[in-house]
């Protein structure tokens, strides 16, 4: 009896915690540990570990970003996608391959100078590429969605997004383990 | 620790508030450093850690389709739900309701903005301090006078007497002029069909019963 109990609460508990995290709430997707911490009780990290598996067959998993602090309070907590899509899945989600190509190699860039680069020196690297008025606009609305950050001196850093959503080491092996088939006109 | 223990020792013969304050900047300053040294070899340490010579000639050498490739294949995307909660309906509705009418809503920040044109009088435009009555009348003398020098009984063009070297000249000449064609001092003309516009310095006052006429005065020529 006690075990059919304790079972339907941590079921409630598990559906309480999908409908969180998938629900947007404030600007940002996702749920800050303490957030969870008062909608769950103390033992979230659980809820969330048997909610993580409950989706991982429909493909999704829960990820954990961490805070400034490195504490689970500090935490976001968000559900994505467990493998990449396909190329023609991306394409459909309305983004432009021109658009992701400036960011992959934005993330390489900043990340080859140690996680921080000045926007100048990015958007002068990204110019040998791609037109000016495409690497401000996108540069802009990357730093707008959080997939790079710019702090008061200019300086470009990686952001919280590209944390939650970008396997950045599978990207650097990617860039660096493609060949040079098509060399790109300057 | 052995630092720390100089510190503690030495620390009570300072006597200067400012030797202690450049020492602590400079404490600081070390403590910077050796953190932006940790940073650094933490990073050259992890496998994100490239020759920045080396990812810049690899993203030149890739073809467009290339990165986005290698981008997709190590991206995973959020899921979320985007909906609009009753709160958000109430809020939004909140929000047009207490919207303020165009005219309304900056006149706090830009006073009479939004005021429809009307007349400025010539009792009110001395009380705002654009004119002293003095400065006043000496000017529409002068300019009567230069209109009478200037068409000696013959039609003039209207723009070309106006002109001036600023705009804000141009419009007070305009504004001068209309005195004096109001109070007797001087005529005009317009020819509906060109809207071309001249105008005249008359040597007497003369009566009868003014016609009203709006002409524009517009920056430029």
């Amino acid at each position: 009896m006690m075990e059919t109990a304790d079972k339907a609460l941590l079921e409630r508990k598990v559906r309480k915690a999908f409908q969180v995290l998938v629900l947007q709430r404030g600007r940002n997707p996702g749920v800050k540990g303490w957030e969870l911490k008062r909608h769950l009780g103390r033992e979230y990290k659980q809820i969330v570990e048997v909610l993580s598996e409950d989706v991982s067959p429909l493909g999704m998993e829960v990820f954990e970003v961490k805070g400034p602090d490195g504490t689970d309070d500090t935490s976001r907590f968000l559900l994505r996608f467990k493998e990449p899509p396909s190329i023609s899945e991306a394409e459909t989600s309305g983004i432009r391959i021109d658009d992701l190509a400036v960011l992959a190699s934005t993330i390489a860039f900043v990340n080859s100078k140690q996680g921080r680069a000045a926007r100048r020196e990015v958007e002068h690297f990204l110019r040998d590429k791609f037109p000016k008025w495409r690497v401000e606009y996108s540069l802009d609305r990357y730093v707008k969605r959080g997939y790079l950050e710019q702090d008061d001196r200019s300086l470009l850093h990686i952001g919280w997004r590209t944390r939650a959503e970008v396997d950045e080491k599978t990207l650097m092996t990617m860039i660096l383990s493609r060949g040079s088939k098509e060399v790109a006109p300057p | 620790m052995e630092k720390i223990r100089v510190l503690k020792e030495r620390l009570p013969e300072w006597k200067f508030l400012d030797e202690l304050l450049l020492d602590s900047e400079a404490m600081l300053e070390l403590a910077q450093i050796v953190k932006l040294q940790d940073e650094w070899l933490k990073h050259r340490a992890s496998s994100l850690y490239i020759d920045p010579l080396l990812i810049q000639l690899k993203v030149k050498l890739l073809a467009k389709n290339e990165l986005s490739e290698a981008f997709v294949k190590s991206w995973h995307p959020i899921v979320q739900l985007d909906q609009i909660s009753p709160k958000g309906l109430e809020r939004a509705f909140v929000y047009w309701r207490d919207l303020l009418p165009m005219a309304e809503r900056f006149k706090d920040q830009f006073g009479s903005y939004g005021t429809k044109p009307g007349s400025v009088g010539y009792a009110e435009l001395i009380e705002l301090g654009v004119f002293t009555r003095q400065q006043f009348d000496k000017d529409l003398k002068e300019l009567h006078e230069a209109l009478l020098q200037k068409s000696n009984g013959d039609w003039i063009d209207y723009g070309e007497f106006i002109k001036a070297d600023s705009f804000a000249a141009k419009v007070v000449r305009a504004y001068l002029l209309s005195f004096l064609i109001s109070d007797g001092q001087a005529s005009l003309r317009t020819d509906p069909l060109t809207g071309k516009v001249w105008t005249m310095a008359l040597r007497e006052k003369v009566g009868g019963v003014p016609k009203s006429v709006a002409i524009s005065v517009s920056e430029g020529a």
